[in-house]
């Protein structure tokens, strides 16, 4: 594998991982203030650490001389969007459709009838689907667990090939550390050989489905897989359950205490000018956090402190969105679309 | 932090009595928390009493006080925790003014007077530390000697380098983010290579903007020049933490508690309302201490109110403790249950340890229990900046001046810390709900004149709080009347207590080095004491509205003999060999640091004697209270 190929994979292992985090933020904002506690928590801790793979990825790209992107309509995803193995994220507000695609997500093995495009969620509202780079990249039919696979394997016979010290040459100070970043599960890893590459793009695939063996990480955290499916269940895991069969406490879901969102919105669908000046400032607020992300990525980890408050004021301003009916929306609410803007706030 | 999922009823009355415990400690705040953790780790068998509700610590029952708070009208510091008769505990509305010779009953407190304290503690699990504002500084050297430094207040009977180790266990468990150079001052010292478990929180805007116009100004106290700074303040909140911490091991943040994972807490994001409540537990609380003690095997009995401390007559040994078990908070219906256990701990703070002891008839043989109640003296002033300032960003504290927390002036007059406010005048007029109301009542304006109006309003607030000294003084009391009593029967506080004139000089120094800041910061004072405030007290011909600090102390204090103090240096009270009097109730002096870290290190220390006393009387003790224990 050539390192091009090595390097255009790695960014698009990041751009798959942030591919992720509109789905379930428009999921955990959708949800009612004062209900649904349990379920926000579960979705927002997924979220945290899907925000942590992105870092990862990152880091093994700055690893071996690479400029990890995360701006501009040629890096940041659409909706409708397809990633490898066939799963389609759309955005959708917290409904047992949406749980089963994050289950999907997090488990390529999860068995899943993804909502047609006749579902009433979804009439109309799923039109050109893009395709993550992971997909157009892969030579043939391919799995998330198959993408990483490659990268691991290439990493492996680059460092055969070229040694070791001359594919990892970045500057280790463009590594984000947990000086910048911190979840309760999970740190960042430096990337500085090949060692910490895999343990890097390991964590990633333990998050999702646990460790191979085991429903938990090394560190002992429930798998996000397990943890969507307590939503499923409406129950919570036990560290003594098996796989399926949760048996903790109840966990309340309440399908209905939800803002009602469009599927996969656009800036286009909020005719209303006031919608609309509300939606292109969401999309500011994204894309500035957006190029605060690509500055940390890039030479300047201190970036991410400043991008706290750009989450949360990213909250706030999806949440004046998810609040609005939409006029002649039959009772659809409007929410945030995630849509790349030149000019960022 | 994982809280064990039903710990919270691992035991029950009735078994409680027919055990017999190493240790039975009363109340669940973070004093009974770390003793309750470190008896276990030591593989004592430990029940701990709660007087309120007991239920596991879930992420729930955590959000659920959130919500209470957000939608209180009066957002208060007990606002989110729920009324409940049979633990009620003070709350700020309750404050009246008094009377001369008419005490108030009204509230729970008994308020003798003359000056109303509208200090507070919270009876729910976790304690105060549930809405405390974290603020966690080390007291200096000299407080600990300010009677042969400065002729003031009392000695300690150790000192600053005996307590030093406790301060570094306290340290790491609360979890404290500070840098060692900015608490390097008035002879504060730390062992070489020391960092604290997490870096320093930054300044917030509008410290730097104090900062700005204060720095490098010289005062004059006690004849000395004095120059002011601006520093961050140790924080028992999260932040990034410091990889040389442990000798290079490092320190992972404690997040929230719950029985089931949760990804919150490992950092503080600023949300300004630490008091009275962190909404992500970023915030210490003494339930990551108690899921840890709990995980080790304490048992936990709530809604159980200890009632009275039985002792022998002939060693004065306690022998169990008479305890009040209810089911339900609004109802007066109990049942009596009785703790045994080798050696007993009352951590239920300063004012509840010395009601409880009064109440059992035990007042000490020097008689000194319940008097020297201490609680520093908060002397509130506000003024608009002439520019935004940021006013509202970052937690409640980040930085202020404590050049004058210390300083041979302390024999004239109290020392005291200055808090910038981040969260504006809030604690002195209500803002910026007050604010609200008068934009729109007083100024008629409405849409986005009224956002901006509130935004140049608020953002330009600066409060300086000065956290004054309170020296012990004997008349300054709690003590008890069985006409007053709550619900369940318990004897209420009653308080007595006068602000010292000591503490009021301190007041007056403050009040014009306040007008002097707001000067050089070109800012408009608006500070007015209202002379119908409860808290308002004059001296010299100037009244001053003088508000509690919430940090209790003296009511049991330690000292060098029977006849001067209280307990001895390990806690242990000096007429019962088997009772340990842990918390703020144990300071002799306050001086001017928040008392909890001092109140962490304090129970370290006497957590280790507890376990050296317990391992040296194997022998059981006598089960009943007619007949004789062994003899010491």
């Amino acid at each position: 594998m050539t390192e091009k190929r090595l390097g255009d994979l790695l960014q698009a292992a990041v751009e798959l991982e942030l591919s992720t985090i509109p789905p379930y933020l428009c999921a955990l904002y959708s949800l009612r203030p004062e209900s649904n506690g349990t379920a926000r928590l579960i979705i927002r801790s997924v979220v945290v650490e899907e925000m942590l793979h992105m870092v990862l990825a990152a880091n093994v790209l700055n690893a071996i001389g690479g400029e990890p992107r995360v701006t501009g309509t040629e890096h940041v995803p659409r909706y409708p969007h397809e990633l490898p193995d066939g799963v389609v994220l759309d955005l959708l507000p917290f409904c047992p459709e949406a749980v089963e695609a994050f289950l999907k997500v997090e488990n390529p093995q999860h068995s899943h009838r993804a909502p047609g495009h006749d579902h009433p969620l979804l009439a109309g509202r799923r039109p050109d689907v893009q395709r993550a780079r992971a997909t157009t990249l892969a030579q043939g039919p391919t799995t998330i667990g198959a993408f990483y696979a490659e990268i691991i394997e290439g990493l492996e016979k680059a460092a055969a090939m070229l040694g070791e010290q001359a594919l990892f040459c970045g500057d280790p100070a463009r590594q984000i550390t947990r000086d910048y970043y911190y979840a309760g599960g999970g740190t960042p890893v430096p990337v500085t050989d090949l060692a910490s590459a895999r343990a890097a793009l390991t964590e990633i695939a333990d998050q999702g489905e646990g460790d191979q063996a085991s429903m938990y990480d090394k560190d002992g955290d429930l798998g996000h897989y397990f943890r969507f499916e307590q939503l499923k269940y409406g129950r919570s895991y036990l560290p003594s359950d098996d796989a399926g069969t949760p048996s903790g406490p109840e966990i309340d879901v309440e399908w209905a205490a939800v803002y009602p969102m469009i599927a996969n919105p656009r800036g286009d669908d909020y005719a209303d000018p006031e919608l609309r000046a509300a939606s292109d400032a969401a999309n500011r607020t994204w894309s500035g956090l957006l190029r605060q992300l690509e500055a940390a990525f890039n030479g300047f980890p201190e970036a991410l402190l400043a991008a706290v408050p750009a989450m949360f004021s990213l909250r706030d301003r999806a949440a004046v969105l998810l609040a609005n009916p939409l006029p002649c929306g039959g009772g659809r609410h409007a929410g945030p679309t995630f849509e790349w803007a030149r000019e960022s706030s | 932090m994982l809280f064990p999922q039903g710990a919270a009823a691992r035991t029950d009355p009735q078994t409680v009595s027919g055990t017999i415990y190493d240790a039975v400690i009363v109340g669940g705040g973070i004093a009974g928390a770390i003793v309750a953790n470190q008896l276990s780790r030591a593989g004592q068998r430990v029940l701990l009493l709660e007087a309120g509700l007991g239920e596991d610590l879930t992420l729930e029952g955590y959000e659920d006080y959130l919500t209470r708070f957000y939608s209180a009208v009066s957002k208060d510091n007990q606002s989110p925790y729920p009324p409940n008769a049979n633990a009620p505990m003070p709350r700020p509305s309750q404050v009246r003014k008094i009377t001369p010779g008419r005490p108030d009953s009204s509230g729970y407190l008994v308020q003798n007077g003359p000056y109303a304290t509208d200090s507070t503690y919270t009876r729910v699990l976790g304690g105060t530390t549930m809405h405390w504002e974290a603020k966690v500084m080390r007291m200096l050297p000299e407080d600990f000697e300010m009677a042969s430094r400065h002729g003031q207040g009392l000695d300690w009977p150790i000192g600053y380098g005996d307590i030093e180790p406790y301060y570094q266990a306290a340290e790491r468990e609360i979890g404290v983010s500070a840098d060692v150079a900015d608490q390097a001052y008035l002879g504060v010292t730390y062992p070489p290579g020391y960092v604290f478990p997490m870096r320093g929180l930054p300044l917030s805007y509008l410290d730097k903007m104090v900062a700005a116009g204060v720095d490098g100004t010289e005062v004059e106290a006690g004849g000395e020049r004095v120059a002011l700074k601006v520093r961050p303040f140790p924080q028992g909140r999260n932040g990034i933490p410091n990889p040389d911490y442990d000798g290079g091991r490092g320190y992972i943040p404690v997040g929230a508690v719950s029985t089931h994972q949760v990804e919150e807490g490992g950092r503080c994001q600023g949300n300004n309302n630490c008091v009275p409540l962190c909404p992500v537990q970023a915030k210490y609380h003494a339930g990551k201490t108690l899921a840890k003690a709990l995980g080790n095997g304490v048992e936990l009995l709530a809604q159980a109110v200890a009632y009275r401390v039985h002792t022998d007559p002939v060693n004065g040994r306690v022998t169990h403790i008479e305890f009040r078990s209810y089911r339900d908070p609004s109802s007066p219906e109990y049942v009596t249950g009785t703790a045994r256990g080798r050696i007993f701990v009352l951590g239920a703070s300063a004012i509840e340890n010395a009601r409880l002891m009064l109440a059992s008839g035990l007042k000490s043989s020097s008689g000194l229990m319940g008097r020297n109640l201490m609680d520093h003296a908060y002397l509130l002033n506000w003024a608009l900046l002439p520019d935004i300032a940021g006013t509202g960003r970052g937690t409640n504290s980040t930085g202020g001046i404590v050049d004058l927390r210390g300083g041979s002036f302390r024999g004239r007059h109290a020392g005291f810390g200055i808090d910038i406010h981040n969260d504006g005048w809030g604690w002195a007029t209500g803002s910026p709900f007050s604010d609200l109301l008068h934009i729109v009542d007083a100024q008629h304006k409405f849409g986005p004149e009224l956002r901006r109006a509130l935004v140049d309003q608020v953002s330009r607030q600066l409060l300086l709080a000065f956290m004054i000294e309170v020296p012990p003084s004997q008349s300054n009391r709690v003590t008890v009347d069985p006409v007053h009593r709550d619900q369940l029967g318990n004897m209420r506080p009653v308080i007595s207590y006068s602000v010292p004139d000591y503490t009021m000089r301190g007041a007056a120094y403050g009040r014009r080095l306040a007008q002097r800041i707001f000067e050089r910061l070109g800012a408009e004072d608006y500070t007015a004491y209202d002379p119908a405030d409860p808290g308002y007290v004059t001296y010299e011909g100037q009244g001053y509205a003088i508000r509690g600090g919430n940090h209790l102390g003296g009511t049991h204090i330690m000292g060098t003999s029977p006849a001067n103090s209280v307990v001895d240096t390990a806690l242990r009270a000096w007429d019962h060999q088997n009772l340990y009097l842990v918390g703020g109730g144990a300071m002799p002096t306050i001086g001017t640091a928040n008392v909890t870290l001092t109140i962490a290190a304090l129970c370290f220390k006497s957590a280790e004697h507890m376990i050296e006393q317990l391992r040296a009387e194997r022998a059981p003790v006598a089960l009943s209270g007619s007949t004789s224990g062994s003899a010491q």
